[in-house]
């Protein structure tokens, strides 16, 4: 047919494609998350609302698409360098809340520091599995299901693209 | 402009937190996260030093949005963090999850703190 050339244009190399993939949404999980923090107006020393938010919302969304994509959808290339890698991965942020919880121990608010972090911790992981259940339809992998990969993980850089660590999946 | 400068340093900070993570983990060849941790651990030091030194040097606000928000913001990732810890507990693998949750949140925040009195140094 005509007009397929872009399926597979040589003339881009996959790596290159991917990279723009993860630069494009990291740009705009970036954007999203400075929306959030310029809706949810700090406030000097409480809680960080805004950066939990983010941080717990980008962990649903991330267990939820990398297990779609994995477990329940024909195979794709570059939702996950987009959605996973570069939305998710940009839209979350491990160093704002290192700093938050530094600078709310160095004010006296030690306590708050440390019910953020747990907090954070607890909700994001639980965030992480229900998104990976809501994919699933089911709290449990199927047995003898494929362990899910590291989202990261998306293969070599340079040559042949593939799966590493994801045995279970024949092409 | 602020904005487009976020824009463009979120998507420069993600391509970057990819080709560090690929890097190191393919180095390691471990089944624990440790790209992610070098990552976030680096990224922590680097927005403690970027904030402290804001504190102690005027620098200007929106210069600490487009770098800190921005750039080292999207560099660091805590989406990952968290699955990959449910990712390492699904497969059994309970004292390497333990074990990167206690070392990123200890050692990060330890991270934070270096980088904020290197930052008000100079």
């Amino acid at each position: 047919m005509a007009g397929d050339r872009s399926a597979d244009s040589p003339s881009i190399p996959e790596p290159v494609v991917r990279v723009a993939a993860i630069a494009a949404g990291g740009s705009l999980g970036t954007l999203a998350r400075y929306g959030v923090e310029r809706a949810i107006a700090p406030s000097e020393l409480g809680f960080p609302w805004s950066t939990f938010t983010v941080n717990v919302v980008g962990s649903f969304v991330l267990g939820m698409v990398v297990t779609l994509v994995v477990e329940r959808w024909p195979p794709t290339r570059f939702v996950r360098p987009f959605a996973a890698i570069g939305f998710c991965g940009g839209f979350t942020t491990f160093s704002t809340m290192m700093v938050e919880a530094d600078q709310l121990g160095r004010h006296g608010r030690a306590g708050t520091a440390a019910v953020y972090l747990v907090a954070s911790l607890i909700a994001g992981v639980a965030a992480a599995a229900l998104g990976m259940a809501a994919a699933r339809g089911r709290l449990l992998p199927r047995p003898g299901a494929p362990s899910l990969p590291d989202p990261d993980d998306i293969g070599p850089l340079a040559g042949a693209s593939g799966r590493r660590r994801h045995p279970g999946r024949a092409r | 402009m602020i904005v487009a400068g976020v824009a463009v340093a979120g998507g420069l900070g993600a391509v970057l937190r990819y080709l560090v993570d690929h890097l190191v983990q393919r180095h390691v060849g471990s089944d624990a996260p440790l790209g992610i941790l070098v990552v976030n651990l680096s990224g922590s030091l680097v927005l403690g030093v970027l904030v402290g030194s804001a504190a102690h040097q005027g620098v200007s606000p929106a210069w600490l949005t487009v770098a800190g928000t921005g750039l080292i913001g999207a560099y660091t990732t805590f989406s990952t963090f968290t699955f990959d810890t449910v990712r390492l507990a699904e497969d059994g693998q309970w004292k390497v999850a333990a074990a990167t949750v206690v070392t990123s949140l200890a050692l990060g925040v330890g991270a934070a703190a270096a980088g904020l009195a290197l930052g008000s140094l100079t």
